[in-house]
C-alpha cells in the first residue's frame, strides 16, 4: 500500500497540502510555485495581520500592511536563511513595513509606560482558572491594555507570548540582545497585569 | 534556579526547557510564591491570547487573490535559479572579455612578417629613427652631397636640403 502510494506520488506529484513542511514549501515558493506560496500566506497572513493591527491599532492599515509584508516577503524568498523560522522572518518583514508606515502616517506618540513595575508585583492579585475565559468585554480590556503599552515594548510581548517566538528570534527581528529582550518582555508583562489587575482573581465587575 | 527569572517560567510553559531544566524550575516554583503567582499570570496570558487569535475574525483582504493581483504588478520575483544564471551570466562576461583581449594582443602583432617563418622584425618608426642619431647621419650625407653636388638621399620624413 505504502508502495503504491509512493508510485503515484511519482507519477502525480504531490499536491500542496497543509501537512507540507515549511522548508519544502520555501523551496518550492523559490522555484516559483505559486501554490507553494499561497499555502505560506493562507499558513501565515492571520497572524502577520494581528500582529500588523496590534502595532498600527488600525484594522484598515493592518490589512495594507500586511499585504506589503507579503509582497515584500516574495520579492526576498532567496534572502532566508534559515529555512525553519518562515514564520519569524515574516514578522521581522512586518515590523519594518509597521515602523514605514508609522514614519509615513506621522505617528511618533506612544502611550506613557512608566515603570513603576516594582510595586505593582506586590499588589496584583493571583488568577483563579476562571479567569481564563476571556469574554467580549475581557478581550476589549485585553486588546486596550496592550494597546498601553510602549509599541516597542508591546512588540517583543506579542512576538513571545502571541506568536510563540523563541526570545533568540525575537532579539532578531527586533535587533536586541538577548537581556534586553527578556527585561522588555518582563515590564511589558507588568505593566499589562497592571492595567488588567482589576478584572482578576475575583476583581471583576 | 538560583534566582527567579520570569524568563525561566515562561520557558517552562512554553515547553522549551530541557527534562532536567524543567524539572528544576518546576520544583523551585512549588516552593516560590513570587513565582507561583508570576506562573499563574503568564498562564493567564497566554491563555486569554489564544483565545482571542481564534476569535479573529476572517479578513477579506486577506485573500490571496488580492494579493495575486498585486504580485502582478511588481517586478518579476527573483526565482532560485536566478543566482546560478546569474553565475553563468557573469562567466558568460569573463569570457568575451578573455576574447577581446586575446583579439587585441593579435591585432597588435606586426603584420610585415612574410614567407616561410616570416619575420617579427618591427618596422622602425620616425621616433627610433631621431632618437638613434639618424641626424647625424644626416649631417654627413649633407657633407658629401655638398661635396658632389647631387641629391644622395630622400626620405619622406625628412625634407630635402639645398632648397
Amino acid at each position: 500500500m505504502a508502495l503504491l502510494s509512493a508510485v503515484k506520488m511519482v507519477l502525480v506529484g504531490a499536491p500542496p497540502s497543509d501537512t507540507d513542511g515549511e522548508r519544502g514549501l520555501l523551496r518550492r515558493a523559490r522555484t516559483g510555485d505559486p501554490a507553494a506560496f499561497r499555502t505560506i500566506f493562507e499558513r501565515h497572513s492571520p497572524g502577520v495581520w494581528r500582529f500588523l493591527r496590534d502595532l498600527l491599532r488600525d484594522e484598515s492599515a493592518a490589512d495594507e500592511a500586511t499585504q506589503e509584508t507579503f509582497v515584500r516577503a516574495h520579492s526576498r524568498l532567496s534572502a532566508l536563511r534559515d529555512e525553519d523560522r518562515v514564520g519569524s522572518w515574516l514578522l521581522g518583514i512586518a515590523r519594518h513595513v509597521y515602523l514605514e508606515s508609522r514614519r509615513t502616517r506621522g505617528v511618533h506618540v506612544d502611550v506613557a509606560d512608566e515603570e513603576h513595575a516594582h510595586q505593582v508585583e506586590a499588589v496584583l492579585p493571583t488568577p483563579s482558572p476562571e479567569d481564563l475565559l476571556l469574554d467580549q468585554e475581557l478581550a476589549g480590556l485585553l486588546t486596550e491594555a496592550l494597546g498601553m503599552l510602549h509599541a516597542e515594548r508591546r512588540a517583543a510581548l506579542l512576538l513571545r507570548i502571541d506568536h510563540g517566538l523563541a526570545y533568540e528570534e525575537i532579539a532578531s527581528v527586533m535587533g536586541w540582545s538577548l537581556p534586553k529582550v527578556k527585561n522588555e518582555i518582563h515590564r511589558a508583562r507588568l505593566r499589562l497585569r497592571e492595567q488588567l489587575a482589576a478584572h482578576v482573581g475575583g476583581g471583576r465587575p | 534556579m538560583s534566582t527567579c527569572r520570569e524568563s525561566e517560567l515562561d520557558a517552562l510553559l512554553a515547553g522549551e526547557l530541557a527534562p532536567e531544566d524543567a524539572a528544576r524550575v518546576r520544583a523551585h516554583a512549588e516552593g516560590c510564591a513570587a513565582c507561583k503567582h508570576a506562573l499563574a499570570w503568564q498562564r493567564l496570558e497566554r491563555g486569554w491570547m489564544a483565545q482571542r487569535a481564534r476569535r479573529e475574525p476572517a479578513r477579506p483582504a486577506l485573500s490571496f487573490a488580492a494579493l495575486e493581483a498585486r504580485l502582478a504588478h511588481e517586478p518579476q520575483a527573483p526565482v532560485r535559479h536566478a543566482r546560478r544564471e546569474g553565475q553563468w551570466r557573469h562567466w558568460g562576461k569573463m569570457a568575451m572579455a578573455a576574447a577581446a583581449a586575446v583579439a587585441f594582443v593579435g591585432l597588435s602583432l606586426p603584420r610585415g612578417g612574410t614567407g616561410v617563418g616570416g619575420t617579427t622584425e618591427e618596422p622602425w618608426s620616425r621616433e627610433l629613427i631621431v632618437a638613434t642619431g639618424v641626424e647625424a647621419c644626416e649631417d654627413a650625407a649633407a657633407a658629401l652631397e655638398a661635396r658632389v653636388g647631387a641629391c644622395l638621399i630622400a626620405s619622406p620624413m625628412v625634407a630635402l636640403r639645398g632648397d
